[in-house]
């Protein structure tokens, strides 16, 4: 099955990816960052938010957002 | 419906900057073809003349040809590795009317009020007060200016408006610690932002920003929060907090502990550019406890001054007043040769 990924953490890139049946928003976001916490991130499928057992279907677009940057100068 | 056509509209403004952006890609990527081909050329020119000068056994010329040859290879190799970069670059196809509609209809969700400047080409939202270690910086607006897009790998395309600012009191260009003249600097975001930008994600470009502007990084701020709200020493520039602010009443400004001091006389506090050392007691003293003796003109602490004159005038005017008494003495003992001579007679020139 294939998402879109929209990672705007590091570099930021928006991929298709291809996933398991049946993987879970909190699953999803375990695999793809790893030693991050949820917490830190606004998580968004098909540009609404949704609860961490939500089932990813075909198609779907994931969008993964850091809620802190750091700027600089 | 008519809020439909309207995103319409506007999804058409970006939809044409992003075109806009892909042709100006486009022509980077020429240049820098042009540069490799035109070194190409060279190098070929330089392998010629190498060829006819080695045949006419003229060594000299031919080891200049080789030098340059030589450069023209570095310059070809670096070129090489940068078209490569242009090329490897992946493609963004530029977004549909619809996914931007989409856009717009998140960012209008997440946002409030979005505003789009038919005039200037401007999209608009405003951020919540935001607030960092205790200090308010107030709400933002960030504005993404669509004429800006194409340049966007030379400038940033946008900027950040303090709406209420509340800016750093050494410097007034810079209402949050990672804004200066309206421009963020991204740090941390930098490369995420453009390609959010360069995908028509509208939305996520402006998360991105908020997010930037909701944190801050105390390892590299333009100024840092400890000293926002901290007073600028007229003298050597350090920030000082209010308790630790000493105001010279003379030049009306303010100065950091180092560089003022008080007046022994009065307790005036004064900066040491007003206040003055008395060279006879070696004490600062501020204007108003100095004066100058009546006699020479010299700068003198009030305490030093005795009748408006200095400590050496009113000595000058003791041994002048003694001098004539010894004068006395001395024309009553006409006899006494074995005195040794104290005064070198006055010698005037005439005319």
């Amino acid at each position: 099955m294939r998402i879109l990924y929209v990672n705007n953490d590091g570099a930021g890139f928006a991929d298709y990816v291809s996933i398991a049946e049946n993987t879970t928003v909190e699953q999803f976001f375990a695999i793809k960052m790893q030693d991050c916490q949820a917490i830190d991130y606004l998580i968004r499928v098909n540009r609404q938010p949704v609860t961490r057992d939500y089932i990813l279907k075909e198609g779907d677009r994931v969008t993964i957002t850091p809620r802190k940057i750091e700027g600089a100068f | 419906m008519d809020e439909n056509k309207n995103l319409i509209r506007i999804a058409n403004h970006i939809q044409d900057a992003l075109v806009k952006l892909k042709a100006e890609q486009y022509q980077e990527g020429i240049n820098q073809f042009a540069s490799f081909t035109s070194q190409l050329q060279e190098l070929n020119d330089n392998r010629n003349k190498l060829g006819k000068v080695v045949s006419c056994h003229w060594y000299a010329s031919a080891q200049c040809f080789r030098s340059r040859i030589s450069r023209s290879i570095n310059d070809i190799s670096y070129l090489l590795q940068k078209n490569k970069q242009l090329l490897d670059v992946s493609e963004n196809n530029i977004p549909k009317l619809s996914v931007l509609v989409a856009e717009l209809k998140q960012l209008q969700a997440d946002c409030g009020d979005m505003d789009f400047d038919k005039d200037k080409n401007t999209i608009s939202v405003v951020t919540e007060p935001i607030e960092l270690d205790n200090i308010f910086l107030g709400p933002f607006k960030i504005r993404l200016e669509l004429n800006k897009l194409s340049e966007l790998h030379k400038d940033s395309p946008y900027y950040c408006i303090a709406l209420e600012p509340n800016p750093a009191t050494t410097d007034e260009s810079v209402t949050h610690p990672h804004v200066s003249n309206e421009k963020l600097c991204e740090g941390d975001g930098s490369v995420a932002i453009r390609t959010a930008l360069e995908q028509g994600r509208l939305c996520d470009f402006f998360t991105m920003i908020k997010s930037i502007l909701n944190t801050y990084n105390l390892d590299s701020p333009y100024i840092s929060l400890s000293d926002w709200d901290g007073t600028p020493c007229y003298d050597c520039g350090y920030t000082m907090d209010r308790e630790n602010c000493y105001y010279c009443s003379f030049c009306d400004r303010d100065y950091c502990e180092e560089c003022s001091s008080y007046c022994r006389l009065c307790d005036e506090t004064v900066c040491l550019g007003c206040g003055g050392q008395c060279p006879h007691c070696e004490e600062l003293a501020c204007p108003n406890c100095i004066s100058s003796c009546v006699e020479c003109d010299d700068i003198c602490c009030k305490d030093c001054l005795d009748d408006g004159l200095c400590p050496n005038c009113i000595e000058e005017r003791k041994s002048e007043n003694e001098e004539p008494e010894n004068q006395n003495t001395e024309t009553e003992k006409p006899g006494d040769q074995s005195q040794p001579e104290t005064r070198k007679p006055e010698v005037r020139i005439a005319g």
